[in-house]
């Protein structure tokens, strides 16, 4: 289970001449200092994949690279299965396995090569890893270009390929931030029923999209951001609910509470 | 850290970038650029030097054994340029490679006519040895007519050589062959060495810094369960790996090519060089190389993983090359030496330090002193790097 209570992150402005006009609007910005989580909480159970959405600078990705240790929040808490992600963060980077949005790849390395590294830098025996990843290429369709390097890969085979790597530990929980953005159809399918055998091990899936017709398909769970803050956190049914059915109308009428609020 | 070490090399050894700068540049680009400008140089040389000169001669019929010398067909070539006496222009228009004019005054008996001036008229920009060619001629001649005044004056030959050199200031050298060599050699060693580290160091400390998180790994890392500072010192240790090859190839390849590439004279003069430098020295250099190799990698991957980019990494990294270049011009200047507060002015001191052990004129106590100090300047700027490496506001900029 993922249980967030609470959590904020602000950042410095290193230069506010820089800022747009739009951000400087941004009731986030106080002083030199730029909120982007203000108040975040939700909790993702064993099995359940929770959809996070949110407009752009929402706060989605500050939220999820906290979760993944590579932030660390002013306040709140973060636990992964009881385990405390802030003081304990080596031991829940073995529990999590994250694929950030930018899937970046090391080109001059093959699949093989990049996904063996990282099931190396977790401890993975090289037994192990080429058993998993041979697992991973039957199950995420790998095995054409699994040998070729990664420079020359398309945006599907890169994406395909940094799933493996990030699960290639066989984490407990797994983060996804926009899994699916600039894939094909084809390529998408294959993210989404892969997210769909996590949900049937019953591996908790966070995963942050802009689609609302992924999260109708595979969401158990909707929590919506808005300027740093948990608009919506409940079961998809509910959210669904909020605007007779229509998870698009669910999702604006989430967003001009927060406007609201503001 | 050695699993991020061999990540790193790995990555870097299928980098044809790399490859270049570590490899072919220095075992052959390098040779050929330097073998290509030194043909070219000696053939200018020689054609300089075999060239038909063209020239006109104004009062001729004073020096009629010049004019006797100047006659040679397959060297020189009269031209007639009538009454016309804008020599620079002809000069310009290449009517004529030079002007020879003898004054009416120029006479054999320099007793009485006194001292000639023999005006040339060439343009001596670029290389033609017109000059050096001329003057052979006209230097021939004038010592002929020292030595006939010498007899008409009856000197003896030892009053001859009193009266062209009456004080002869004799240089008694007590430096040997190797010192004398050594401070010429050694002064250029560590600048060689140093700039050859740094660049070859530079490409792949922004490869691996900011390139990192240019493509977007670098989260990825970050969020393995592997201490940050294992991270650090794996890539850490490629850079400095990096560095160190490159300066290793280089110099090996300039002293293999060099060998192969001189003559009989030369070679003997690299081995009897060579030869008197003990193992111990080029041990000692290469240790003392060591620290200076840690400073670059520390300094460079900390800009590396600021920068958000290769390109800014890059510009970061260009003025980088004038901080290191000054340190070793100090050691180059006359009356620095590994004395009193030079010998703790950071790179300066090791520069010096090479000097002195390429010269054999260590002082071995020193060394411990100076490569001390490099040790821990060393040793806080890699400190600086973890810190730097933990920081969010470097790492997610």
């Amino acid at each position: 289970m993922i249980e967030i209570k609470n959590l904020a992150k602000k950042f410095k402005i290193e230069n506010p001449k820089k800022l747009s006009e739009q951000e400087k609007k941004d009731p986030r910005l106080v002083g030199r200092f730029f909120h982007s989580v203000l108040d975040v909480s939700f909790k993702c159970e064993k099995g359940q994949v929770l959809g996070l959405l949110g407009p752009n600078g929402a706060g989605k990705t500050t939220t999820l690279r906290m979760l993944s240790t590579a932030l660390k929040p002013d306040s709140g808490s973060l636990a992964i299965n009881g385990i405390n992600v802030l003081t304990t963060p080596l031991l829940a980077r073995q529990k999590i396995g994250f694929l950030s949005g930018s899937t970046g790849l090391y080109g001059r390395l093959t699949g093989r090569e990049n996904i063996e590294y990282f099931g190396q830098l977790h401890g993975l025996s090289a037994s192990k890893t080429a058993q998993r990843i041979e697992e991973l290429a039957d199950l995420l369709d790998l095995h054409s270009f699994l040998d070729r390097r990664c420079e020359n890969f398309s945006t599907g085979m890169k994406q395909k390929t940094a799933i493996a790597r990030a699960v290639v530990h066989e984490p407990e929980v797994v983060i996804l931030d926009e899994p699916t953005t600039g894939l094909d159809i084809m390529a998408t399918q294959t993210v989404l029923e892969f997210i769909r055998r996590l949900k049937a091990q019953g591996t908790p899936v966070i995963f942050s999209t802009h689609h609302l017709d992924e999260v109708d398909e595979l969401c158990d769970k909707v929590v919506v951001i808005d300027k740093g803050r948990t608009m919506f956190d409940g079961e998809t049914a509910a959210f669904r609910a909020l605007a007779d059915g229509s998870l698009h109308q669910a999702f604006m009428a989430s967003i001009s509470q927060s406007t609201a609020q503001v | 850290m050695w699993l991020v070490f061999l990540k790193e090399l790995k990555e870097l050894l299928r980098d044809k970038k790399t490859l270049f700068f570590m490899i072919a540049l220095p075992l052959l680009i390098f040779p050929l650029i330097f073998g290509g400008v030194a043909f070219v140089t000696k053939q200018a040389i020689e054609k300089a030097e075999t060239k038909v000169l063209k020239y006109a001669m104004v009062g001729a019929e004073y020096a009629p054994v010049i004019v006797d010398h100047l006659q040679q067909p397959d060297k020189f070539e009269l031209v007639d340029i009538g009454a016309e006496t804008d020599y620079a222009t002809l000069i310009r228009n290449e009517t004529i490679d030079f002007v020879l004019i003898i004054p009416n005054s120029y006479n054999s008996d320099v007793l009485s006519a006194g001292q000639s001036t023999i005006q040339l008229y060439l343009n001596d920009a670029g290389l033609n040895l017109v000059y050096k060619r001329v003057n052979e001629i006209v230097k021939e001649q004038s010592d002929r007519f020292q030595l006939e005044a010498f007899s008409t004056l009856g000197l003896e030959a030892s009053q001859q050589q009193a009266l062209l050199e009456p004080i002869v200031l004799e240089k008694v050298n007590t430096a040997d062959d190797r010192e004398n060599w050594g401070e010429k050699i050694g002064g250029m060693l560590p600048y060689l060495l140093f700039i050859l580290c740094l660049q070859g160091a530079m490409f792949p400390a922004t490869d691996i810094g900011a390139g990192e998180k240019e493509r977007g790994t670098l989260e990825t890392l970050l969020i393995s369960p592997i201490d940050r500072n294992k991270i650090v010192f794996g890539k850490f240790f490629t850079i400095a790996f990096a560095g160190t090859m490159t300066a290793l190839i280089t110099v090996v390849s300039m002293a293999g090519w060099g060998l192969v590439l001189s003559q009989g004279m030369a070679v003997k003069f690299v081995a009897d060089f060579m030869g008197q430098i003990g193992v111990l020295d080029f041990i000692l250099i290469f240790l003392m190389l060591v620290p200076v190799v840690a400073i670059f990698a520390a300094v460079l991957l900390s800009i590396s993983i600021y920068a958000k980019s290769f390109k800014e990494a890059q510009s970061y990294m260009g003025p980088l090359v004038i901080f290191v270049i000054i340190p070793v011009i100090l050691a180059l200047l006359p009356g620095v030496e590994l004395k009193g507060g030079w010998a703790w002015v950071p790179l300066t001191n090791v520069a010096l330090a090479m000097k002195e052990l390429v010269k054999g004129t260590m002082d071995y106590f020193q060394l411990i002193a100076i490569f001390g100090s490099t040790v821990l300047i060393a040793g806080a700027l890699i400190a600086f790097c973890v810190y730097w490496f933990k920081q969010e506001k470097v790492l997610f900029r």
